[in-house]
């Protein structure tokens, strides 16, 4: 099986990455970036918790190939804070009391910092569709959707989300 | 039964053609053991379980054209093969003129899977349960097809062949689906049944479209679809010609839907019974039709 | 009996303090096991499984995997003779002779890679004599079906546990209490019922994950996801002959657990092939889809209810039988089965029961402990049952269980009278936030609108002697650690340790650390974080902990102070005097003492607090008649309604609104107990309308999340609301009772009896599919055509 040699933006840092062809993006972020905030939960596209932005959507990483990625700009839950100040949809999730296990919220806090870039004043209804892919079994979604409003309206402003230069 | 996933994808070769010839070249070459995907998200899944083992799969984004997503107000809207389904939402063109279209691909799984899906791969998985496909067929859809003899066009009606199969040869790539402008007046709407209130996959779907059509006797011409309801997706024609035959009313779009569900042969699966599924078909067929006919009003 | 402090400064206990692992949670950057770097030592392992529910193992052949390159070990059964179990020992690690479901473990694979383990399964040749599988519960409790456990009556098993050797029958639970049969005649209505409850499985976001490595020494290490590390080390120490400090576990972050990370599941396989590449650490997880048939199961059950009242409404007499389709193995679902046997009223005061609950065999998945243990299942009957009954009798649902319900010192089924609880209080909150009595219109013609409520009970179901433990110590920055052998997952158990530990010593909440992740070897024991016990017992624990620190630290100052202790206390991290008004912060004294007021040297020294608490008046319940004067330590009870509309066309259900009332005792992070309520619900919302593992012949058809449906953000009610009660538990910290469980309990019979109110229609069973709703509609005429 061949290798390929990819060379992707992570979390704001260029990276030249050798991959295997059947390595998927999320294999690769945990096993080869130490980055593992991102998480395995079905390796079948289904539950969310592996949800990264790709080029600023988000995708579930379970399902794509890393070698799909060359050229291509990731961010993870790794780079959503930025020089220790967290994100507001993070301050906004721990506020609202939407943490419990924690494993779903890699997938949930991506997943909502695209929405609220592609919609600054979503409604419950916007919220809880842009989430119906990221599975949550300990909270009962109630305080994410709050943590989501809530973070609409805070005044911090969240750094732009790097989009690849071409 | 067997349980044959996978904890991780099976070794395969990833191919990159540069061109549509190359990769039309390369798949003809390799007709048992190659594999075309756009955003790989039927392909993928059917690896990890075991369903199929390509020595290669061929990416088929990022050539000539694909990723166009084109509206000409004198000939239609194109949408290349690679463009996915949030950016179909998302267009303005698509919002104005085929507003079910955009309709049924919302009601696609989930927003992360939108950023991989295609309208073109859902096509061509040919999945009787494909959300996007009714709307595809009502609004005449035609596919573009890059084979080794060369460019042909394929309407979507003699398209589907059964669960899974399509009339797609080795080595033909579809670049494109390319749809006429809505007829004047056209209302849509696509509606979906699934286990949960949304991102499962349909138990039953209904596309209708409805436009005013002074050749017909109705004077309105409908178009049905229906999905997981058959081995292919199903257009009720019976359905269809006794819409375009008698004056629309509540009655006669109830008698309709009965004729949508008689033509549906639906069967028992893990996610539902046949016995279910006639009476969605049928339920969910007046739902639609009503709402086409209230817009058009 | 525990005693808040003193007086006026606020105490983080009752305060809804933010969660102590909140901000490496959001950031990415908590730890969960399959996160843990090994290097390149790590090997992989994957499980050759059956593919048959019931099938005599004949010949296993190994060579052919044992040769492909990159593998370095294959096991078997063959080397591991010993049971393992919780309650009754009667599992091996690998199958021996025997396959007993569909995925039941007969060999494993180590390599360097997880494809290469993979691969090697497909050379592992295995020779079945195919047997006839156990299916139903019922079935398997007869005469007629075959004994899949031919040694029960040889198992090891525990004291309260009674099986019926040379059957399927692996615990019996009898309830005798008055007349039942003379009964049945003085009651003004009787009803009978059968229910169907249907497999789930807890569908943690985390799956099952072990990591193992042993050592030249024959020591081991297992890291895992777990809510249980000591009782893991217990069980799998005595299978495997080893002494338990010679094996460490530490549980990294949990990524769920709903009971399904207790005991030993599959931790065990990877300790086992870790012994045969010694040094090398192993790390074995299941897929997704191995999740949902080979991880514990939540038991399926048929249960069958009879009961009768007077013509007041007045519960007369109940006889109750519970057949628990157990699956391959019930070492630990026996207690589910006796749980479900003492609390089979309900909560309820029933002056002539009978009760008998019977753990079954079959080839089915392996049921284990989940959330309710048990509590689910049977309120899921039992409460529409109650509401039938009080249909039946002309008396308002809520009235009827009002009438009947526990109340303080209310005589319980099981003997002895149950402590101060609330109830009632909690039914009338409930009744009063659902606005019971008034019908609302549906939202739309096609619609139908119902309400229905339902109340509940449990207790914490674990051995009598189920202890915990707790230490405190501080740092030269005066700040503090307190280490604990209860897991957090997600639940909040290390805040609110924090919180108790800062009330009991005078710190405050932020200066508190809790020392994770659990880790055997240093953490203080606990039996296992199930049961909602933790907030009770860990929490007991920490509290004398954290006295015995406080005790040590005023000793100490009233000496160099020559002052008595009682004029003393610590506040904000300072000891004071209320008497000279002299201070010191802790931090001068807890590492290095105080110099003694003549000069002649120093006392005190490194403080160290320690404490433990274990229940030590549980009197056991007789086998014939399960009567105990003290059975379990505590209920915690409470109640739920919901407000939903059925959808004509579809059979659709949308639950409006959902409202909770728990009496907790106390909250000791009043947020974190909502947010239990509201996750219960939710999850008992989605066992109610979604939920079920499609069993046929033995196999999971649905173990995907595809096909697995749980509720996703759209199908969550648009509105909740949970409302805290608190009727003090004498003996719980600060008056504290457990909530975790209870909140997926009354969930399920509220939403049936609601759809009742809807449309007039009940079923055998769950999920309320919109099919399942549908269908009976239609068969039932609602629809007139």
């Amino acid at each position: 099986m061949a290798f390929h040699k990819i060379t992707i933006t992570i979390n704001d840092e260029l990276e030249q990455v050798v991959v295997p062809s059947n390595m998927t993006l999320m294999r690769m972020l945990r096993e080869t970036q130490a980055l593992t905030g991102t998480k395995n939960g079905c390796s079948a596209g289904e539950c969310g918790a592996c949800t990264v932005l790709m080029n600023g959507e988000p995708v579930n990483s379970c399902m794509i190939l890393a070698v799909e990625c060359d050229g291509g700009v990731i961010t993870t839950v790794e780079g959503l804070a930025h020089d220790r100040q967290l994100d507001p949809i993070q301050e906004a999730i721990i506020e609202a009391g939407g943490v419990q296990c924690g494993f779903c919220t890699p997938g949930i806090l991506i997943s909502s910092r695209a929405l609220l870039n592609r919609n600054p004043n979503p409604s419950d209804e916007d919220i809880r569709e842009a989430l119906v892919g990221n599975l949550c079994r300990c909270t009962g979604y109630m305080r994410i959707v709050e943590a989501v409003k809530k973070a609409a309206g805070m005044k911090i402003v969240a750094a732009p989300i790097p989009m690849p230069s071409d | 039964m067997e349980y044959n996933t996978h904890p991780a994808l099976p070794e395969f070769e990833y191919i990159r053609p540069a061109s549509l010839a190359e990769a039309s070249d390369f798949l003809s070459h390799h007709p048992d053991t190659a594999r075309p995907f756009l955003g790989g998200t039927d392909v993928l899944v059917r690896m990890r379980d075991g369903f199929i083992k390509p020595e290669f799969l061929v990416d088929m984004k990022n050539l000539d054209g694909t990723n166009d997503l084109r509206f000409d107000p004198s000939t239609g809207l194109t949408l290349g093969a690679a463009v996915n389904m949030n950016r179909v939402i998302a267009s303005p063109d698509v919002q104005a003129h085929y507003p079910v279209l955009a309709e049924a691909c919302r009601s696609v799984a989930s927003y992360q899977l939108r950023t991989r899906a295609t309208i073109v791969g859902n096509i061509c998985n040919a999945s009787p349960a494909g959300d996007t496909i009714g709307a595809c067929l009502a609004l005449d859809g035609t596919l573009q097809v890059h084979g080794v003899n060369g460019p042909r066009q394929e309407p979507l009606g003699e398209f589907f062949l059964g669960p899974g199969k399509t009339t797609l040869r080795p080595g033909d790539i579809v670049t494109l689906i390319h749809f006429p402008l809505p007829p004047k007046g056209c209302a849509g709407k696509y509606l979906k049944l699934g286990r949960n209130q949304l991102s499962d996959l349909s138990i039953v779907g209904v596309t209708a479209l409805g436009y005013p059509d002074f050749s017909c006797q109705s004077g309105y011409h409908f178009r049905l679809a229906l999905a997981s309801v058959a081995p292919v997706p199903l257009v009720p024609a019976e359905a269809e010609t006794y819409l375009a035959t008698h004056s629309i009313t509540l009655k006669t779009i109830d008698e309709a839907a009965s004729l949508s569900a008689d033509a549906c042969s639906p069967i028992d699966d893990v996610r539902s019974s046949a016995r279910y599924r006639k009476q969605m078909a049928r339920n969910l067929s007046a739902k639609a039709l009503t709402e086409v006919w209230k817009n058009l009003n | 009996m525990a005693q808040a402090n003193i007086t006026n400064i606020s105490s983080p206990v009752g305060e809804s303090k933010p969660r102590i692992d909140a901000r490496e949670k959001v950031t990415g950057a908590a730890i969960y096991t399959d996160d843990l770097q090994f290097g390149n030592a790590l090997l992989y392992a994957r499980i050759k499984r059956s593919p048959h529910p019931h099938a005599l193992i004949k010949k296993i052949d190994v060579t052919k995997a044992q040769v492909l390159p990159g593998v370095k070990a294959v096991v078997t059964g063959e080397d591991f003779p010993g049971y393992i179990g919780l309650y009754l020992q009667d599992r091996f690690i690998f199958c021996r002779d025997r396959v007993r479901y569909v995925g039941d473990p007969v060999a494993g694979v180590a390599a360097i890679s997880e494809e290469i383990a993979q691969n090697a399964l497909d050379l592992i040749e295995v020779e079945y004599e195919v047997l006839e599988p156990v299916l139903d519960p019922e079935f398997g409790a007869s005469p007629e079906a075959p004994a899949l456990h031919p040694d029960l009556g040889q198992y090891v098993v525990a004291g309260f546990i009674f099986p019926e050797a040379g059957t399927n029958i692996s615990n019996h639970f009898k309830l005798r209490k008055g007349d039942v049969d003379g009964a049945w005649e003085k009651c003004a209505a009787v009803i009978e019922r059968s229910y169907r409850i249907p497999h789930i499985q807890h569908v943690p976001l985390e799956p099952h994950i072990a990591i193992s490595r042993v050592d030249e020494k024959g020591e081991v290490t297992l890291w895992t996801s777990s809510q249980s590390p000591f009782a893991q080390r217990n069980l799998i120490a005595q299978s495997l002959g080893l002494s338990q400090s010679d094996m460490r576990v530490i549980s990294p972050v949990v990524g769920g657990g709903f009971g399904g990370k207790a005991g030993v599941s599959m931790e065990a396989l990877a300790v086992a092939i870790a012994m045969k590449v010694k040094g090398h650490p192993v790390k074995l997880r299941l897929t997704r889809e191995e999740e949902f048939y080979t991880a514990f199961v939540r038991q399926g059950l048929v249960a069958h209810f009879k009961m009768g009242c007077d013509e007041t409404g007045r519960l007369l007499a109940m006889e109750n039988r519970f057949y628990w389709d157990g699956g391959a193995y019930t070492e630990y679902g026996v207690n589910i089965a006796r749980a479900a046997g003492y609390s089979c009223t309900g909560p309820y005061e029933v002056p002539n029961v009978k009760g008998d609950s019977y753990c079954v065999y079959t080839n089915h998945p392996v049921g284990g402990p989940m959330r309710g243990f048990g509590m689910p299942e049977m309120h899921a009957g039992l409460e529409q049952c109650m509401d039938e009954l009080a249909l039946q009798i002309g008396m308002d649902a809520v009235d009827f269980r009002k009438l009947n319900c526990l109340k303080t010192d209310s005589i319980l089924a099981t003997g002895g009278r149950i402590h101060p609880i609330g109830l009632v209080e909690c039914i009338e909150k409930v009744s009063e936030a659902i606005e019971w009595g008034k019908k609302a219109p549906p939202s739309a013609p096609n619609k139908r609108r119902g309400k229905g409520l339902a109340a509940m009970w449990k207790a914490p179901a674990m051995p009598p002697n189920a202890g915990s433990s707790a230490w405190v110590e501080l740092a030269e920055d005066g700040k503090v650690n307190v280490g604990i052998g209860g897991q957090d997952l997600g639940q909040g158990s290390f805040t609110i340790s924090a919180q108790m530990a800062a009330a009991t010593l005078g710190v405050p909440y932020e200066w508190v650390r809790v020392a994770a992740p659990v880790d055997t070897r240093y953490s203080p024991y606990e039996w296992q974080t199930v049961a909602s016990r933790l907030t009770w017992s860990m929490g007991n624990a920490i509290v004398n902990a954290a006295r015995d620190v406080r005790r040590q630290v005023l000793d100490l100052v009233s000496e160099a102070w020559e002052e008595t202790p009682d004029g003393l206390d610590i506040v904000n991290g300072v000891v004071i005097s209320y008497k000279s008004e002299k201070e010191t912060p802790l931090k001068n004294l807890v590492i290095y003492g105080l110099p003694k007021p003549d000069g002649s040297g120093w006392r005190g020294g490194p403080i160290i607090g320690r404490g433990n608490f274990m229940p030590n008046d549980v009197t056991g319940l007789d086998a014939e008649t399960g009567q105990g004067e003290h059975g379990v330590v505590h209920y915690t009870t409470g109640a739920q309604a919901v407000e939903l509309e059925v959808d004509l066309d579809t059979g659709q259900i949308e639950i409006i609104k959902g409202v909770a009332a728990f009496d907790v005792g106390k909250a000791i992070n009043p947020e974190m107990v909502k947010a239990q309520m509201e996750g219960g619900l939710v999850q008992g919302l989605s066992s109610a309308l979604f939920e079920q593992l499609q069993l046929k012949d033995g196999f999971v058809q649905n173990p995907s999340l595809v096909d697995y449906r749980i509720a996703t953000s759209t199908d969550i009610p648009r509105e909740m609301k949970s409302i805290i009660v608190e009727v003090p538990q004498d003996d719980g910290p600060w008056g504290a009772r457990g909530i975790g469980e209870h909140s997926m309990v009354p969930t399920l019979p509220a939403i049936a009896n609601a759809i009742y109110d809807a449309i007039g229609i009940r079923f055998d069973g769950p999920p309320f599919t919109a099919e399942k709703v549908y269908l009976a509609m239609l068969d039932a005429g609602t629809f007139g055509k």
